[in-house]
């Protein structure tokens, strides 16, 4: 049985087309930043800044990672086991951080919890203390910087840990039950390691976008590599030392991907029933349940409701810009779509590919994880040395082009996990009844795949969406003229220190990235009551 | 309105029926002619002054804003194809790297060279300069007397120790302040002074000028170097307290210790290389320099103007003390030729 035979054809080009286009530019990132000569700054930078920039993105790295599993699995078991008062509400509610970027969640909430902002202004008036007699959690810190980076994509985790924990074999869950096993033991000893893969490659992906992360390390003033990269860009003038620091970047994204392939790899659970099924649901009642909604509804408070409100109350506050933001929310809406739609193709061009060939699927995630964990600025440089190549001026079609090249070059890695996680979600023994009955390659598709991928299709179409919504450095340098973005006007304001004007179009980056989030929501709870 | 968002729906087609093919066609062509700006200023007001030069000259302008480095390295990739005819920057050490890159041109042009102070003008001739832009000490006047904070240098006084609130040493005011400290005392003396800045501080380099204020303000520190404008904005504010910031502090202008006046930068524009019109280019340049231009460019930025008769404290609220400080005689494009040096000696200082 040689499906992969069947491949030897032209078709079989097409992964290899869409490997290299998304590829194409990390590599030209990095012939830039290996072959090019050195800057004036290099060894400066080498011997003087590298290790602090890497050892405080690591710090930020693993406390980000820390804190984003113990807000998100607890959340999720909470969710898809026990039965409280508003649980159907939190459950969709609990993704909507996915809607904020990161800078815009770190512009809310330094200008809520910084010396001058309301919170401690309120404390020193009621205690008549000065601001420096009392002490007052630092968020302009590495463990500031990883408090926002968590609170923004701790639903990456959230959505993976769900959609374990609502679809695990029942037979494992009822045996574990049946054997007399409850509560937080069954979390640790079945759940959990039953769930890994999931909680992992949610975590893989939300640590590699933290990583990247310019907008909020840089206005907290937290020296990451993603901020030494622009730094050496800006300050020193030399574009390559910035990519050069980016190749550390991508060799972290590597390790973070080969550290979630290792640990799906090695759990190997094969899941080989077909009573898939949302367990049961525990009722929880009294005092139980009244802290199960307390915890919902703080966690969604801390990243979601107080943030945006204090935009809200900002922008209501202050009046409205006087420049129209109509044509930036067409322009986001436009280039998200394109965008999404092109990085889409891609994804499912390479899951599906592996799929079909029982290859190693590690290889095309590695690239796909590449991209992602890039950050956007140095792709922009890619894109400009593509446009250099071609010989063209940065303007109309030849700039969106680009531009949404360089968005499925980043964004890929965000649409194959979903796809893969629904595929692997899927028992291995439907694959292989497909092949025993010489089900037919197209009617394979057809018939087995597409039903599988959908519910991981809609996820990662949604995903794209939101992400590219929420992009700056690529589309700064890229847009053609009069394609400023919601994310490009936001920044303008903040760039310039004018807050209050930035909140009206961080609100409508919000506003345009919840519907899709919602849409994500309910394809979530619909896809776990359907597989019953 | 729809019109625009046909014209969205018609590129859209376009770009999705003719691709790649689309990269051998050439740009349609207009039938007015187009002055195209990239500009690393990102005010509102801005956008007026295009479409009232738009008015005046019946063109079209058009705008790519973007950071100065990214409109730096998109000028280079675009070569000779560039449609670029101006560059905008708020920072004589940026306009320096556009023509350091040879991408930016001389252009005799004795006429605007006359309007700009001796003290303003590129020694190159690559670019001309706008408006300007101080550097200045905002402190709590219970704590410290104009006096105590007359030159640079007494901010790096064991005295101020824990009173200093300033913003991180890779932003371009601070790059640019060093570059002329180096510029004046030499890059020894000018580490020094980092190291006492650095030894001063109140908390780690975090946020923008305008929070460096407001910290002064709440009373965390008593000293916040910034740039005049952002007091400015405070004190016009239409939130009370913002108002109440400004009301709070006093604003000092520095000096370096001699009679060679202060730090003070600018926003300014260049030709490029590549202008296509360089007497419309210039035209621009011109109106900016204008009355009316000048008055456009400072309205909402609260920068002080150049050349222009419109009252300073129009422009800059009440800060009439400072609008008469003269500029040093060091070159403007010395922030530009250490900016890099200055990053290295801050990073050895440990300014974040």
């Amino acid at each position: 049985m040689t499906l992969s035979s069947s491949f030897k054809t032209p078709i079989a080009i097409i992964p290899v087309l869409v490997s290299l286009i998304i590829l194409g530019p990390v590599l030209l990132a990095i012939w830039f930043g290996v072959f090019s000569p050195s800057g004036l700054s290099w060894d400066h930078i080498l011997n003087n800044r590298l290790l602090p920039y890497s050892l405080t993105t690591l710090f930020m790295l693993a406390v980000t990672g820390m804190l984003i599993v113990l807000i998100a699995v607890p959340l999720a078991w909470l969710i898809s086991l026990f039965d409280f008062p508003g649980r159907k509400i939190f459950e969709w509610c609990l993704i909507l951080p996915l809607a904020v970027p990161g800078y815009v969640l770190a512009y809310s909430w330094a200008n809520l919890a910084s010396v001058a902002g309301p919170i401690q202004s309120a404390f020193r008036d009621l205690t008549s203390l000065s601001a420096r007699d009392y002490w007052f959690p630092d968020i302009f810190t590495p463990a500031g910087l990883s408090v926002i980076l968590a609170l923004g994509l701790f639903p990456y985790v959230y959505i993976t840990a769900r959609a374990a924990f609502s679809n695990q074999s029942l037979a494992t869950l009822e045996a574990a039950r049946s054997l007399g096993m409850s509560g937080i033991r069954l979390f640790f000893k079945v759940a959990i390691p039953a769930a890994r893969p999931a909680i992992i490659a949610g975590l893989a992906l939300a640590l590699m976008e933290a990583s990247a992360d310019y907008g909020a390390a840089d206005y907290l003033g937290v020296q990451t590599l993603g901020v030494g990269i622009i730094r050496a860009w800006s300050s020193y003038g030399e574009p390559t030392s910035a990519a050069r620091l980016a190749l550390v970047l991508i060799g972290l994204a590597f390790s973070f991907m080969l550290i979630a392939n290792l640990a799906q790899g090695k759990s190997g659970v094969q899941q080989n029933s077909y009573r898939w099924t949302t367990p049961q649901r525990t009722q929880l009642t009294g005092l139980h349940a009244g802290l199960a909604c307390l915890h919902c509804i703080s966690i969604m408070l801390i990243a979601f409701g107080i943030p945006v409100l204090r935009l809200l109350w900002l922008c209501l506050e202050n009046g409205v810009p006087r420049r129209s933001v109509f044509d930036p929310v067409i322009s986001s809406i436009i280039l998200a779509s394109a965008g999404t739609a092109f990085a889409f193709i891609c994804a499912l061009t390479l899951v599906l590919s592996n799929h079909y060939r029982q290859r190693a699927p590690w290889i095309t995630r590695l690239s796909a994880a590449a991209g992602y964990a890039t950050p956007g600025a140095v792709l922009g440089l890619s894109g400009l040395f593509l446009l250099q190549m071609l010989g063209q001026s940065l303007t109309g079609i030849i700039a969106l082009l680009l531009l949404v090249w360089i968005y499925a070059s980043r964004f890929t890695a965000a649409g194959t996990e979903p796809l893969y996680a629904s595929l692997t979600r899927a028992p291995a023994s439907l694959d292989h009844a497909a092949r025993s009955l010489r089900v037919g390659r197209i009617s394979r598709f057809y018939r087995v795949d597409l039903p599988i991928l959908s519910p991981g299709a809609l996820a990662a179409g949604l995903i794209l969406f939101v992400e590219i919504l929420k992009e700056l450095p690529a589309t700064l340098m890229l847009r053609p003229f009069g394609w400023d973005t919601l994310a490009i006007r936001a920044h303008a304001y903040a760039s310039d220190e004018r807050l209050v004007e930035a909140t009206l179009p961080s609100l409508l980056i919000v506003i345009a990235g919840i519907l899709p989030v919602l849409l994500l929501s309910y394809q979530i709870t619909r896809s776990g009551e359907a597989l019953k | 309105m729809t019109e625009q968002v046909m014209s969205y729906f018609k590129t859209i087609l376009s770009l999705i029926f003719l691709g790649g093919l689309s990269a051998c066609t050439p740009p349609p062509t207009e039938s007015s002619e187009t002055l195209t700006i990239y500009s690393a200023r990102h005010y509102d007001s801005d956008q007026i002054i295009y479409q009232t030069f738009e008015q005046m000259h019946g063109v079209k302008v058009e705008v790519r804003e973007a950071n100065a480095d990214q409109l730096l390295e998109t000028l280079k990739a675009e070569g000779d194809n560039s449609e670029a005819d101006l560059v905008i920057a708020s920072d004589a050490g940026a306009l320096w790297r556009f023509s350091d890159a040879g991408l930016t041109q001389k252009v005799s042009a004795p006429e605007i060279v006359s309007q700009i102070p001796a003290a303003y003008h590129d020694p190159d001739g690559d670019w001309f300069s706008l408006s300007r832009r101080l550097r200045l000490v905002a402190f709590d006047p219970d704590m410290f007397r104009a006096s105590d904070l007359d030159t640079w240098g007494k901010l790096a006084d064991p005295a101020k120790s824990g009173e200093i609130c300033v913003r991180s040493s890779s932003n371009i005011y601070n790059l640019s302040l060093m570059s002329e400290m180096i510029a004046r005392v030499g890059p020894d003396e000018a580490s020094e002074w980092a190291a006492g800045i650095v030894a001063n501080m109140a908390r780690q380099p975090q946020g923008g000028d305008t929070d460096q204020i407001r910290a002064v303000a709440a009373g965390e520190c008593g000293i916040a170097i910034a740039n005049h404008y952002y007091w400015a904005r405070l004190a016009d504010s239409g939130v009370g307290a913002d108002r109440a910031v400004a009301d709070a502090t006093r604003l000092v202008v520095p000096g370096f210790g001699d009679d060679l006046g202060a730090h003070i930068n600018i926003t300014g524009v260049a030709i490029t290389k590549t202008a296509g019109n360089v007497d419309l280019a210039l035209d621009f340049v011109s109106f900016l320099l204008s009355d009316e231009g000048q008055a456009l460019l400072v309205e909402e930025t609260k920068e002080l103007p150049l050349t222009s008769q419109i009252s300073a404290e129009a422009a800059a609220g009440d800060t009439d003390n400072i609008a008469s400080v003269e500029r040093s005689s060091v070159a403007l494009s010395r922030f530009g030729e250490n900016q890099a040096e200055a990053q290295i000696l801050f990073d050895l200082a440990g300014w974040n």
